[in-house]
């Protein structure tokens, strides 16, 4: 509490060096691509011989910078693409829009500028970027490009495990990345068991992983921010791109609605390793289904010079299916309706509207078992969020953010005959609103600081019953709750601070402080993540997550910004985390809070972080020493011990080496410690079957992962009305058996021994994908 | 269902070229600790405790005896039975009848420790029949047996059932099942095996149990824990919590009995 009073009072005292601000002109505007009209995020618009006047263009492509009266030269740049000068004759305020070449095609090291110092200068630590472009030469799995497998390879994030979508953030759980597809919560990222992430990268512009400081304007969970953002569609010109793969294919096509005015984006895929089932003589593995299907859709339309509007959603569905013994589905869908609204050159506001919801639906019908199960998370989100560019060392950010979610754990239908009795667990009702603020301030050439703000309640509501449960999960009372009541609010003060020092014109130093809180959690007790995994809102015996971060780092570009080097340390400090109890029944459980245990985490390490941006050979090396630990009442003796996730060395080498005009290769190795696991210390008898004797949490490793893969891609002829590709890729190309997972049981062919047996998933898995545009 | 589901994406993976071996890892060798094992049975006696101790992982399957320790099974119905040790590790009752509803307290004392435990026998749910499922799974023919019995309305019951294919105890006996979702159904469930394969011709025998919330707990626990398959694995596994005092592990039942037994066709 003492803290956030000083911190409060750093905020008023800084407020006034905004009132200093001179009467000046404004040049805003917005920056695109020139071929398809895409809105550029992040692109670097600064003024010639104004060394103080440089930005950075918004979510939407929009700037804002100022200047006093004269003649400039405005230079705006953006990696991979072409810099562009623009003069501007200020006199008044003016709206300056510039469209960039891409440079994607230039092998000439000169023309493609490597943008500029942004990562010294910018007090923001903790982030990496990544555009579908840097990464659609990586050689992946089933051929299918995937952001969410080439963030695993980036500083500070590991894997889920070979094919997994979930990954891990500094120490933090899957649950604990807040992943916005357009700013809607996709709740389950992944297809086919993580093989697939929901996310097509021919619907995805941009990506931004947030795990240091994370900006103001996003909360909601503890360890990082994955912000994708849709492609808006061509607005120049209609297209249609796809591709087909082994086992999935997918297409694009994109166009202006009316020329400069709106466009369209539709990408849809699906996959088909099922129709191989249906090669199959047996009739009833040919009844047998496993496929996804999904869908994104945007589409633009600018209404006037001050106000743009956006409509985005996303459609996904995974089916599985034995015949008609038992059917699975499940799938996010989200929709997002954004309206920009320029008040004026210096301020610039959004509004969404975003639904999402998660759900899945099993059926069974086994023997005279006739049921089936939903269960689902459903939001109802408003955000409203303003930029005001006070001056060009200025720029303040607020913002509201109301989020209504409903979960519902568990719906059981069932025949009168089945031998289950239909179940409806109550649905729970939540409010998790916010106010924010956050203020970007650059104190002198060297010194930039960002403070910021975030105000959250979260609201716990009826109707319903809640329960309270004794230290064995009985349960002793019961609440009953109205609709609308209020049975429980948290409110929880989130400052977030960073800063940067300038040591050289290409060097800085920068630290930073995050506090995050997360009232939604992903109960899941098993090794693998499933679909059937449930989330659930913070209750009266669930209390929010809370984590506070102090991160430093040491930034360095060299050569003209062509190599950029980064080193961070971090700590973690995490609260009420959730783990389950022995013997834990999560699946359609009234009383699933009586089987959560609550503990601490924490955890510290160092990243180190080399990317070379621009030439024939790109790529990045990252490097991650860390340690993750967990300590909860009654494990492991009350001390601290690995969580599962701990992994002490974490390597990623990726390379892209553009050969001549045809051909481009590229390869990629990982290597990280094994995680800590629990395996047996013994082993005794019950009912004359062999049981495993276990005597510590997480005291063992899992064997060290490493894996090599290769990629090359053939350009076709490319004409103005045709373009095509070719990629082939090796997955593991070594073939290396990395567990998947290690498990124990009596020796099948001997009955007096015990045996270890590992699982591997994949060894070289070749794929071919065919890629158009017209 | 929930194994359903891995079984599938066990299957998946197969497709996609997963490979499966065995592998020599370096286990940790815990301290020798006892093995109490004790049932009481509405069936006429004797009963039998088993006294046995933990091993290494990499040893054979031997689990060595307790032999000379004073084992006594009462009743809160003032009968008091000392137990005897007919065989090595098995200690036998004399005088005990087992009776739903009454409850036994098991008392050990080995190596100068004394190792306690209750439990009561719920009331006799009557085992209606035993039938098989057939079921194709990815072009396999898959066979297990059905238990159908008429659950009592009102009560939450526990029940245990342990399989035999041609007189030899099916190697996982672990399958437990709570009325939680099913109270005062008539309940048919599988008993899914994906290890051994029940073939037409089998004989095919299935006991029983009524079992009391702890022993219930217990066998769950195990079966969480035992650590089998590439998917289907807990993320902690753990000792399950048993219903014997002071560190032992194992547990002591008092459950009904009742067995069928098939051909399977």
């Amino acid at each position: 509490m003492h803290l956030t009073k000083v911190y409060l009072s750093f905020l008023v005292l800084l407020f006034p060096t905004l009132l200093f601000a001179q009467v000046k002109h404004t040049i805003s505007g917005t920056i695109r691509d020139k071929s398809s009209g895409e809105t550029l995020i992040g692109a670097s618009v600064s003024l010639l011989d104004q060394p103080h006047a440089s930005v950075l263009t918004n979510s939407y492509g929009f700037y804002s910078i100022l200047a006093p009266a004269g003649e400039y030269k405005l230079l705006v740049s953006f990696t991979g693409y072409t810099t562009d000068t623009v003069a501007v004759s200020l006199t008044h305020d003016v709206v300056v829009s510039v469209t960039l070449a891409s440079g994607n095609s230039q092998l000439q090291e000169v023309t493609v500028t490597a943008g500029r110092n942004n990562n010294v200068t910018k007090p923001l630590m903790g982030v990496q970027k990544l555009s579908i472009n840097e990464i659609k030469d990586l050689p992946v799995l089933f051929g299918e490009k995937d952001i969410l497998k080439t963030i695993q390879l980036l500083p500070g994030v590991q894997s889920g495990g070979d094919g997994s979508s979930g990954f891990y953030v500094r120490g933090g759980s899957v649950d604990q990345n807040l992943i916005l597809l357009d700013e809607a919560v996709v709740y389950n990222p992944s297809h086919l068991l993580g093989f697939f992430s929901t996310f097509n990268s021919d619907a995805i512009k941009d990506v931004t992983l947030y795990k240091g400081a994370i900006p103001a304007e996003y909360g909601g969970r503890l360890s990082s921010v994955l912000d994708v953002r849709m492609n808006e569609g061509n607005s120049n010109d209609y297209h249609v791109n796809g591709g087909l793969g082994l086992i999935s294919s997918r297409v694009n096509v994109e166009g202006p609605i009316q020329k400069d005015n709106g466009s369209f984006d539709i990408s849809a895929r699906r996959t088909y390793a099922d129709l191989f089932l249906k090669l199959s003589k047996d009739s009833n593995t040919r009844d047998n289904s496993l496929y996804f299907y999904d869908i994104n859709a945007k589409a633009n339309y600018k209404l006037g010079e001050k106000d743009h509007i956006y409509l985005s959603g996303y459609f996904g569905k995974d089916e599985l299916g034995l015949g008609n013994t038992f059917g699975m589905s499940y799938g996010n869908t989200t929709a997002t309706f954004r309206w920009n609204h320029v008040f004026n050159s210096r301020l610039f506001s959004n509004a969404s509207l975003i639904y999402s919801k998660y759900n899945y639906d099993i059926k069974v019908n086994s023997g005279n078992n006739d049921i089936s199960i939903t269960s689902f998370i459903r939001d109802y989100h408003l955000k409203e969020d303003m930029q005001y560019f006070v001056n060009n060392s200025n720029k303040i950010n607020f913002g509201l953010d109301v989020n209504n979610h409903t979960t519902s754990p568990g719906v059981i239908t069932a025949t009168e005959n089945s031998s289950f009795n239909p179940v409806s667990i109550q649905n729970r009702h939540s409010l998790e609103s916010a106010l924010y603020v956050s203020h970007d301030l650059s104190l002198s050439d060297k010194l930039n600081v960002n403070y910021g703000l975030r105000a959250g309640l979260f609201s716990v509501l009826g109707a319903g019953d809640f329960y309270t449960y004794d230290s064995s999960g009985n349960a002793l009372d019961t609440a009953h709750y109205k609709s609308g009541q209020v049975v429980k609010n948290y409110f929880n003060l989130e400052p977030r601070f960073s800063m940067s020092y300038k040591i050289t014109p290409s060097s800085s130093v920068k630290v930073a402080y995050t506090r995050t809180t997360q009232n939604l959690h992903l109960l899941s007790n098993s090794t693998s993540s499933n679909p059937t995994d449930v989330w659930i809102p913070s209750s009266n015996n669930v209390k929010p997550e809370i984590a506070d971060q102090v991160s430093a780092g040491y930034f360095r570009n060299f050569q003209n910004n062509r190599y950029e080097f980064s080193a961070e340390v971090y700590y973690r400090d995490m609260q009420n985390q959730i783990d389950y109890k022995n013997g834990a029944q999560l699946i359609a459980n009234t009383n699933v809070e009586s089987q959560l245990i609550f503990g601490k985490g924490r955890s510290y390490g160092l990243e180190l972080y080399m990317k070379k941006k621009a030439g024939k050979l790109n790529g990045w090396i990252s490097y991650t020493l860390s340690r993750t630990e967990r300590k909860f009442d009654g494990v492991n003796e009350d001390s601290w011990y690995p969580a599962n996730q701990d992994r002490t060395h974490n390597l990623s080498v990726v390379g892209i080496y553009k050969l001549n005009k045809k051909w481009t290769l590229s390869a990629d190795f990982v290597y990280y410690t094994g995680n800590a696991v629990t395996w047996p210390s013994g082993k005794y008898t019950v009912d004359g079957q062999v049981a495993f004797l276990y005597t510590e949490r997480n005291g063992y490793r899992m064997p060290a992962y490493n894996r090599l893969d290769v990629g090359a891609t053939l350009q076709g002829k490319k004409t103005k009305k045709f373009d095509s590709n070719w990629n082939f890729s090796i997955y593991n190309l070594y073939g290396r058996e990395n567990p998947y997972s290690i498990s124990f049981q009596q020796d099948p062919g001997d009955a007096s021994k015990t045996q270890a047996i590992q699982y591997a998933l994949f060894r070289w898995v070749p794929s071919v994908t065919y890629n158009f545009n017209f | 269902m929930k194994k359903l589901y891995f079984a599938i994406l066990i299957s998946a993976a197969v497709l996609i070229g997963a490979c499966k071996k065995t592998v020599t890892l370096d286990l940790k060798t815990a301290d020798s600790q006892i093995v109490i094992e004790g049932n009481v049975t509405d069936s006429s006696g004797p009963y039998t405790v088993s006294l046995t101790k933990t091993v290494a992982f990499y040893t054979e399957n031997n689990f060595p005896a307790i032999s000379g320790a004073v084992v006594k099974i009462s009743d809160n119905q003032g009968v008091t039975d000392s137990l005897t040790e007919t065989s090595p590790r098995i200690y036998s009752t004399s005088i005990l009848q087992g009776a739903p509803g009454h409850t036994y307290t098991l008392s050990v004392v080995a190596n100068n420790t004394t190792y306690t435990a209750t439990s009561t026998m719920p009331a006799h749910v009557p085992f209606d029949s035993l039938t098989v499922n057939k079921q194709e799974l990815f072009g396999d023919n898959r066979i297990s047996a059905t238990v159908n019995f008429q659950d009592p309305i009102g009560i939450h019951n526990y029940y245990q059932f342990t399989e035999y294919i041609n007189g030899a105890q099916y190697n996982k006996s672990l399958f437990v099942f709570d009325d939680r979702l099913s109270d005062g159904k008539y309940i048919s469930i599988n008993l899914f095996n994906d290890s051994t394969r029940i073939k037409a011709g089998d004989h095919l025998a299935v006991d029983m149990y009524c079992i009391d919330v702890n022993v219930y707990n217990y066998f769950n626990q195990l079966d969480q824990s035992s650590g089998t398959g590439a998917f289907n694995t807990t993320a902690s596994p753990a000792n399950p919590s048993s219903n014997i005092n002071n560190g032992a592990y194992g547990y002591f039942s008092a459950h009904t009995a009742e067995g069928r037994t098939i051909i399977v066709e």
